[in-house]
């Protein structure tokens, strides 16, 4: 399953994943997007990977926000615009 | 004004201007050398690249296979490589873009936004396409584009106390080609600056009328003119240090892959 979402006046962000037993699973997001440190895509990864498939955009956005901390710079994307294209994909 | 933060007249600017290079080898020498700027063992540095072949960039974090056609760069012989800066995909063939990237001391942007150190960084590049005849402005976040439309694209990264700068610029790009070989959807067509049938995309070459060469030259006069510059040329360590990691990473598919 696929979606991306370009952020207005940012970057394009895609996710793909898959669902097991009403679950996000292989969870990979990507894009154009630049971030610091480039470790914390594992981090975006992981924090999607085993939210229930019905999470909303606000619980999907909090999860990627909660884990990654205050010492990550996100920039032409946020939380927010991965939680966004979580949603596409899984429409 | 931030009191910490250094301007371009601090440092001793050096340029590297070498023959042409893989594009592994390419990737391997900015991450080297901004590592030597940011342990002070080189003075800034900015580097012009020169393709010993084609290539396709991609970004740090773009998926493998949502970005390139690998049948379409196997078919015309291009190399498949990723940066360790984010940012989109370049098709690069030899003469057909002019690459830079500029090695500084993290000082240089402290204090300011990404969307600031994007510009500062390269406030010598639209002065020199102005002197050019091009009425070039830096589009956030890190586009510059002209009326006529893009002409280069940029990217970051900090590492340590180093912050890595590089640009690629359209000199004359074979646009039917590139779309066999980069899958660009039709959301981002209008980012690329190619309008629907457009056979080349070729703003230095069409809005200058210069070689290549000529343009690069003018743009290291400018660059020499507001900072000051001094040629350089990379050391035996330097070099040695970028083809073990160019063989040990950036030829590695893992690393490649390494966002499926």
């Amino acid at each position: 399953m696929h979606g991306e979402y370009k952020v207005p006046g940012g970057k394009l962000v895609v996710v793909d994943l898959e669902v097991r037993d009403g679950r996000l699973d292989a969870v990979q997001v990507s894009g154009d997007f630049f971030l610091e440190p480039e470790q914390a895509l594992d981090v975006i990864n992981a924090a999607l990977t085993g939210l229930p498939a019905t999470a909303d955009e606000d619980a999907i956005a909090a999860a990627v926000r909660t884990a990654l901390g205050a010492d990550v710079a996100m920039v032409g994307f946020s939380p927010e615009a991965v939680a966004v294209a979580a949603r596409r994909a899984l429409a | 004004m931030n009191a910490a933060r250094s301007t371009w007249r601090d440092h001793a600017w050096r340029l590297i201007h070498a023959d042409a290079q893989a594009p592994a080898l390419h990737m391997a020498l900015d991450e080297v050398l901004t590592d030597e700027v940011a342990a002070d063992r080189r003075p800034p540095t900015l580097r012009v690249w020169e393709w010993a072949g084609p290539a396709v960039v991609i970004g740090r974090f773009q998926s493998l296979r949502n970005e390139v056609d690998a049948d379409g760069a196997a078919r015309h012989g291009i190399e498949v490589v990723r940066r360790i800066t984010g940012g989109g995909a370049m098709f690069i063939e030899p003469g057909n873009t002019i690459t830079y990237s500029i090695y500084a001391p993290l000082s240089m942007v402290a204090g300011m936004s990404f969307q600031e150190a994007y510009a500062h960084m390269d406030a010598w590049v639209i002065e020199a396409l102005h002197a050019l005849g091009i009425d070039a402005r830096y589009q956030p976040l890190n586009d510059i584009t002209a009326p006529a439309g893009k002409i280069a694209g940029a990217a970051q990264a900090r590492r340590g106390g180093a912050v890595l700068h590089h640009v690629t610029m359209a000199y004359d790009i074979d646009a039917a080609k590139m779309m066999q070989v980069l899958r660009i959807g039709r959301e981002k067509l209008s980012d690329k600056g190619i309008a629907s049938a457009a056979k080349r995309v070729d703003p230095l070459r069409s809005q200058t009328g210069l070689p290549r060469e000529a343009v690069i030259a003018r743009m290291i006069d400018t660059f020499r003119h507001r900072h000051g510059l001094r040629a350089d040329a990379l050391r035996a360590g330097e070099i040695a240090r970028a083809e073990a990691l160019a063989a040990a990473k950036f030829a590695d598919p893992a690393w490649t892959g390494v966002v499926p």
